[in-house]
């Protein structure tokens, strides 16, 4: 791993305005680095802005009613002021994304074929007569059996898991350094989830492409991430290793999240749910966003908000009163 | 209290213009045999397309039984029409998945829940107004609701107008189907919690359809995996989870992922290779021949039977106990 991030992400914020209300702050100030063939968990519940992140990346946020500000940098070159030209030479080329839902995110009056040659011809990655085999050599590598005939069929022919599959062979087509990968599984069965998380564990290590995995799931961010981001209302409020993360979580809502999620591998035992819902939020503008719904809110946590700070553990956690005693998950042995 | 005895959901599929010819059928339920006795809690469990909603809609009867039987306690449910059996499904009662889709967006909360009181006769006059402050009192929902419509309220507590919905008609059991799947997942925790508290309290009955193994574990007494229309594993939830017999039911736990990165780094994976067969077309012999690492030429020809290999411990696999024997442990359970 280099010291020089890929991706770097600077104070981001994304603002809707529609008419007659007024303006949600969907992400807020987020800051950070994507290092070349690392793999980044970006975790949150609905709301909490982790695809308009990812989206606002490949400048794909809808003009209207919307603002950007801060800094994207790919290779230290600015995204957010790139020309849309610019933009179409870096989505699916050097950042490509795999989206939530298969069935919608493919085009279902196009064959399988067309759409990922679509991609190899738009950047030039191959030619005309060349494009078939990449095709189905992609398919296959995707783990697509009998790729060649596949290559013919519509998304419809194909069930769910396969389908996110022929996403990921498009997205990985032009080899590009990163990969965003939004809610990749949440479509999709438990064991099929299992073959997917696989697949792109293994095309990812086995080059030098860096994954930015966003997801809601705590779990699936456990067993295939290097760094971990937990954001909330538009924030990261902690990011750390995994390891570190996982075992001593400072910031009261990873540590909610963590004992609010029942486990397979852990018997009986009471949960402990966060109270609220992540719609009980105040603006960061007023404090910290989680405190109407946090055990252990002050009156300092009204004033203003917290900045992302090192802990103990090389983490950085957004909290007046970061927690340090070990996460109880209410368990018997 | 209830048990369901070869319970079979057949969806017939119908080709031609003119006449209606049926060319085949979708097996959605194949010969399901289900007890839960009372208070006690049953988690089906199984991935989508396995027929687990299925089989909770024919316990309420919502889809027509193609054979089978569904008993409770005295009642043959499977034999009810008309009247009848709108009587007896005071006695069992579901809740939905989707709490947008399952409440009327333009009835408020109060006469949602009052109309099964109503229906059943349960409460006359002013009275049915005060039950329906202490059913909302005793999901957690503000008393001032009953006034409120739907889309005022968040997912979580339109789940918990399902649930006083369910509970106003005064059930012994329910079915529960995903309850909490489209919820948010620091919300989860809570509606878990106020169904465990709600049985505790009233004695209810479960059974509780859930794709998600870790809350089925957390939730149910006793654990059956379906897998394309049949259940291949029955057993006790802590049996179940330390010793899954069948390779489906190892294959599916090893799959559910761990928040815990240490435990997550030591797991050993059974990956399952391919996609769920069509229900109307299944393989013959044992369904889940196809997808299985351990699958034998005997597998194709004999279809296996759920048997008892344990004490209260079923299983639908020829070789279940060489896969005991030399068994790869999915999980490590502290």
């Amino acid at each position: 791993m280099t010291n020089e991030p890929i991706l770097s992400v600077n104070d981001l914020h994304v603002t809707f305005q529609t008419r007659g209300t007024s303006a949600l702050r969907a992400v807020d100030g987020v800051s950070f680095d994507v290092h070349a063939g690392e793999t980044l968990g970006v975790v949150g519940e609905s709301g909490s802005g982790k695809s308009v992140t990812s989206l606002a990346i490949l400048g794909l946020l809808p003009k209207r009613g919307v603002t950007v500000s801060g800094s994207i940098r790919l290779d230290g070159k600015e995204l957010l002021t790139a020309t849309e030209r610019q933009l179409q030479a870096v989505r699916g080329r050097r950042i490509a994304m795999v989206f939530q839902d298969p069935m919608s995110s493919l085009n279902p009056v196009l064959t399988v074929g067309r759409q990922l040659t679509e991609v190899l011809l738009r950047h030039g990655v191959c030619t005309k007569r060349e494009a078939p085999d990449r095709a189905a050599d992609l398919l296959d590598r995707v783990g697509i059996p009998s790729a060649r005939q596949r290559l013919g069929n519509y998304p419809h022919q194909l069930s769910g898991g396969m389908r996110q599959r022929v996403m990921i062979a498009i997205a990985l087509a032009c080899e590009p350094e990163i990969l965003i990968a939004d809610e990749p599984t949440t479509a999709l069965d438990v064991t099929i989830q299992a073959q997917v998380l696989e697949l792109l564990m293994s095309l990812v290590k086995g080059s030098n492409t860096a994954m930015v995995l966003i997801t809601h799931d705590l779990g699936v961010v456990a067993g295939t991430c290097d760094r971990v981001h937990v954001m909330y209302s538009g924030r990261i409020v902690e990011s750390g290793e995994r390891h570190h993360l996982f075992a001593e979580p400072h910031h009261h809502y990873t540590r909610g999240l963590l004992a609010s999620v029942p486990r397979l591998d852990l018997v009986g035992g009471k949960l402990t749910p966060i109270p609220g819902s992540p719609r009980d939020v105040i603006d960061w503008a007023d404090g910290c966003a989680f405190a109407p719904r946090c055990p252990s809110v002050t009156e300092e946590c009204l004033g203003a908000a917290p900045d992302l700070v090192p802990a103990a553990n090389g983490c950085k956690v957004r909290c007046v009163h970061p927690a340090t005693e070990p996460v109880s998950l209410g368990v018997t042995g | 209290m209830l048990t369901v005895r070869d319970l079979r959901v057949h969806f017939p599929i119908i080709e031609g213009l003119l006449f209606n010819r049926q060319v085949g059928a979708v097996r959605a339920v194949d010969g399901v045999d289900l007890d839960i006795a009372q208070g006690e809690t049953l988690g089906l469990v199984g991935e989508s397309g396995c027929g687990k909603s299925t089989v909770g809609k024919a316990i309420v009867r919502l889809v027509p039984i193609t054979t089978g039987t569904v008993r409770f306690g005295d009642i043959e449910l499977s034999s009810l029409e008309g009247s009848q059996l709108r009587h007896a499904r005071r006695h069992v009662q579901m809740i939905f998945q989707d709490p947008y889709s399952s409440l009327n967006p333009r009835q408020n909360v109060g006469s949602i829940i009052a109309e099964p009181i109503r229906t059943h006769d349960l409460r006359q006059g002013a009275a049915v107004g005060q039950r329906v402050l202490e059913l909302l009192d005793s999901v957690g929902l503000p008393r001032g609701a009953a006034n409120r419509y739907p889309h005022e309220f968040s997912g979580g507590q339109r789940q918990r107008i399902g649930i006083a919905r369910a509970l106003a008609a005064e059930p012994s059991l329910i079915v529960a189907d995903e309850p909490v799947s489209a919820l948010d997942v620091s919300i989860q925790a809570q509606v878990i919690n106020l169904m465990e508290e709600l049985q505790g309290q009233l004695g209810l009955t479960f059974l509780m359809i859930s794709h998600d193994l870790a809350v089925v574990h957390h939730i149910a007494d006793t654990v059956a995996v379906m897998y394309l229309g049949g259940i291949v594993e029955k057993a006790a939830a802590d049996t179940l989870y330390t010793d899954p017999l069948h390779p489906y039911t190892l294959a599916l736990l090893s799959a559910v992922p761990v928040p815990d990165p240490v435990v997550e780094d030591q797991r050993q994976r059974t990956v399952l290779q391919g996609d769920l067969p069509s229900p109307a077309n299944p393989p013959s012999g044992c369904r889940f021949r196809t997808r299985c690492p351990f699958a034998q030429e005997r597998c194709a020809q004999e279809q296996p039977l759920l048997r008892e290999l344990q004490p209260g411990h079923h299983v639908a696999c020829h070789f279940a106990e060489q896969l005991a024997a030399e068994r790869v442990t999915a999980i490590i359970v502290r």
